[in-house]
């Protein structure tokens, strides 16, 4: 393949790795080069990147992860102003020809509930508490996991074994039964005490995640010389490791984000979750169900289909991530 | 490989007892506890409310040594009747956690008592066992429909690369992946039982037909050939009608997730030098296939399938709700309303116990698949 870049970059060409690799104006050299022009006689100005942007290079090429980004941005912005646009009110009853409710229409796009409430700002109106948990779950989790697996990879011995014998342990016990159990007996009817069980018990796995990496990390030359030159320990573990190890935490937050919207789901489709009036997607199935012998496919349809578009997009992007922030990945 | 299998349990005793210990502080520490909801219960006096606490070690006010002090008396390990040091020993004089014969207790699991569920006033081990078969007639199902669906769509997806079904399987799987399953249950509700209504919308058995599940009564008329409308073939028909719905939602996202790690496991082992020597002798392409590649596939997704287990039985909480389901997992959930502490722990003992030998099971299976492991 024809590469201006590396054509007009003997560093490259010699196969040295630059901490930031520098980049041409791309778009002009690749354009002269298509008009016809020798690539070596087209002269570039050199501007250098960071790690971020050239991440970001690599996440563009990705078509899937764009529109992952893409419906998410939809998404985020439903959720923060679909419901000044689209407010929901409980007490907004309508006629309704049959205890079903109304089927979607012109009017009302998603149907309505057996009160006859628009199905529509009911999905509009859960994606704010949606995401949120989504977040914070993933904003807790992150923060013990990383603290965790980076204690326990970075110092080794006994500590190491007591935290990872404690990892197995919560990775053994049927995940749900905990979320349950925590849920009814600590009350999860408030959103953030929701956030706070799902995040509590959702770090484990990332925890033996960031051990591994750091267990790799902790042996090469960098830290070492880090080390040589009297570095202290928690600014080797945090500025010099976890960078380096930034990629696959990412991905794993994303798929953090996604889980606790699912789990949100369950947990409030199960009356374990939110009081009836706080609305989340997984609230707004919760009562669809005893009214769906009646034939009423939309009311828990469309929430469904919120839901499921929310995560897929998240996984998209989690796999552009994946490739993006891969730092072997460097073209 | 005996002495391989019985060293692998020893290992995974102290994590069995972490998981305990884990869930018992849980659910202790929680506001409220066994006291306030056996108060509740109209039907248990109080003296017998005294002895029950005194038999299980339940103390007043829950501290961070009495938690201790209750998960011993719930194991068996400590003789309630007794103080200090000295609550190690049983009324017989011996060490408690002996068994009864050899100069034991007889409290506690170790003892084969699970205590009491409050909201029945009936053994908790009883309680479990009659809900068990149905959630393992479920549970089992998916899992042979999981294991076979997953290894054959992924296989085929892996052998005709970027055909068709190959795209087909990579589209569904990420939705399914993306839904909550219990969604996935009510359009098929919806699908098949309301709009077509070729399957019941929920129950184990056809109400009208039959007594509830695992009664006498149902066993009577399970082995009653004389009856047309009984007997054994009626029985599972009746069952197996039930159980398509709930299967299919209990596994979609599992079939999902594994068809795709087949696929890629295949594709993998597919690239090998040995199978493109294997093509090179010429042998025919379902040999290579099926035994070179196929076998040296199955490693990874024999260890992925028993550690996603656990999964089918949180799964069967939400399942047996949509679908009134009259297994462990609905036991479960009127358990957590009821604050049933007893048959909670009941319960997380089975499925920890359950969860642990489905771990063996994968050594084990993985010792067997793959002839290069050797455990001597």
């Amino acid at each position: 393949m024809a590469d201006p870049i590396h054509t007009v970059d003997p560093a490259a060409q010699a196969g040295m790795a630059y901490p930031t690799a520098p980049l041409a104006n791309v778009e002009q050299a690749e354009a002269a080069v298509a008009a016809g022009a020798r690539p070596e006689d087209y002269e570039v100005a050199l501007k250098s990147l960071n790690q971020w942007q050239l991440a970001w290079r690599r996440y563009r090429r990705h078509r899937l992860a764009l529109v992952g980004a893409v419906i998410l941005a939809i998404m985020a912005f439903l959720a923060i102003f679909g419901p000044i646009i689209w407010p929901y009110d409980p007490l907004d009853l309508h006629r309704i020809p049959g205890p079903q409710g109304i089927a979607p229409n012109l009017t009302e796009p998603f149907g309505t509930d057996n009160g006859g409430r628009s199905v529509f700002k009911l999905v509009v109106n859960g994606a704010r508490l949606s995401m949120l948990i989504g977040m914070g779950t993933m904003a807790i989790a992150v923060t013990f996991g990383v603290a965790v697996g980076a204690i326990s990879g970075y110092f080794g011995g006994l500590l190491d074994n007591v935290l990872m014998r404690f990892v197995d342990i919560m990775l053994t016990i049927p995940f749900l039964f905990v979320i349950l159990v925590a849920a009814r007996f600590f009350g999860a009817g408030d959103p953030i005490i929701l956030i706070i069980i799902f995040g509590v018990l959702s770090w484990p796995g990332l925890a033996r995640l960031v051990r591994a990496l750091f267990l790799s990390l902790r042996e090469q030359e960098f830290v070492q010389a880090a080390r040589a030159v009297g570095v202290g320990h928690l600014r080797i573990a945090f500025r010099h490791m976890l960078p380096n190890a930034i990629g696959p935490i990412v991905v794993s937050a994303t798929l953090l984000v996604a889980n606790a919207i699912i789990l949100e789901a369950f947990v409030s489709f199960l009356n374990f979750g939110l009081k009836s009036q706080d609305i989340s997607w997984g609230n707004a199935l919760a009562r669809s169900q005893a009214t769906l012998v009646l034939g009423n496919w939309w009311w828990p349809f469309f929430p469904g289909m919120a839901i499921a578009l929310t995560v897929i997009a998240i996984n998209f992007m989690g796999d552009g991530l994946r490739d993006a922030l891969d730092p072997r990945a460097r073209e | 490989m005996t002495k391989f299998i019985i060293r692998r349990l020893l290992g995974l005793l102290p994590l069995l007892f972490g998981v305990l210990l884990i869930s018992f502080i849980l659910m202790k520490w929680a506001p409220g506890g066994p006291q306030a909801a056996l108060a509740g219960n109209k039907s248990i006096t109080q003296a017998e409310i005294t002895q029950w606490l005194r038999r299980w070690c339940l103390q007043r006010e829950t501290t961070p040594i009495s938690v201790l002090q209750e998960f011993g008396g719930w194991l068996g390990v400590l003789n309630c009747d007794k103080d200090g040091l000295q609550a190690f020993t049983s009324d017989q004089g011996g060490l408690n956690f002996l068994p009864r014969a050899l100069g034991g207790g007889d409290n506690g699991i170790l003892h084969g008592d699970l205590g009491l569920g409050i909201r029945a006033g009936r053994p908790v081990l009883s309680l479990i066992t009659e809900r068990m078969p149905a959630t393992l007639v479920l549970t089992t199902t998916a899992l042979i429909l999981w294991v076979s669906v997953a290894i054959l769509a992924g296989l085929y997806a892996a052998v005709n690369r970027y055909s068709l079904f190959d795209q087909g399987l990579t589209f569904f799987s990420y939705v399914f992946y993306s839904l909550p399953t219990f969604w996935l249950g009510l359009m098929l509700i919806f699908a098949f039982a309301v709009r077509l209504d070729l399957l019941p919308t929920s129950g184990m058995i056809t109400v009208r037909q039959w007594s509830p599940f695992n009664t006498p009564q149902y066993w009577a008329q399970f082995w009653n050939l004389d009856d047309p409308r009984h007997g054994p073939l009626a029985a599972i028909v009746d069952v197996g009608r039930h159980l398509i719905l709930p299967v299919i939602t209990l596994v979609a996202v599992n079939i999902a997730a594994d068809s795709r790690f087949v696929r890629a496991s295949m594709l993998e082992a597919l690239g090998q030098d040995y199978v493109r020597t294997a093509r090179a002798k010429g042998l025919a392409s379902r040999v290579v296939v099926g035994k070179h590649a196929f076998r040296n596939a199955m490693l990874p997704v024999v260890t992925n399938v028993a550690l996603e287990i656990p999964f089918l039985f949180s799964g069967a909480i939400v399942t047996e709700t949509i679908f009134t389901w009259p297994g462990m997992g609905r036991l479960f959930i009127e358990s957590v309303n009821a604050r049933d502490y007893f048959v909670l722990m009941g319960l997380f003992l089975v499925t920890a116990v359950i969860v642990l030998i489905a771990n063996l099971a994968a050594d084990v299976l993985y010792a067997i698949v793959d002839p290069r492991i050797r455990y001597d």
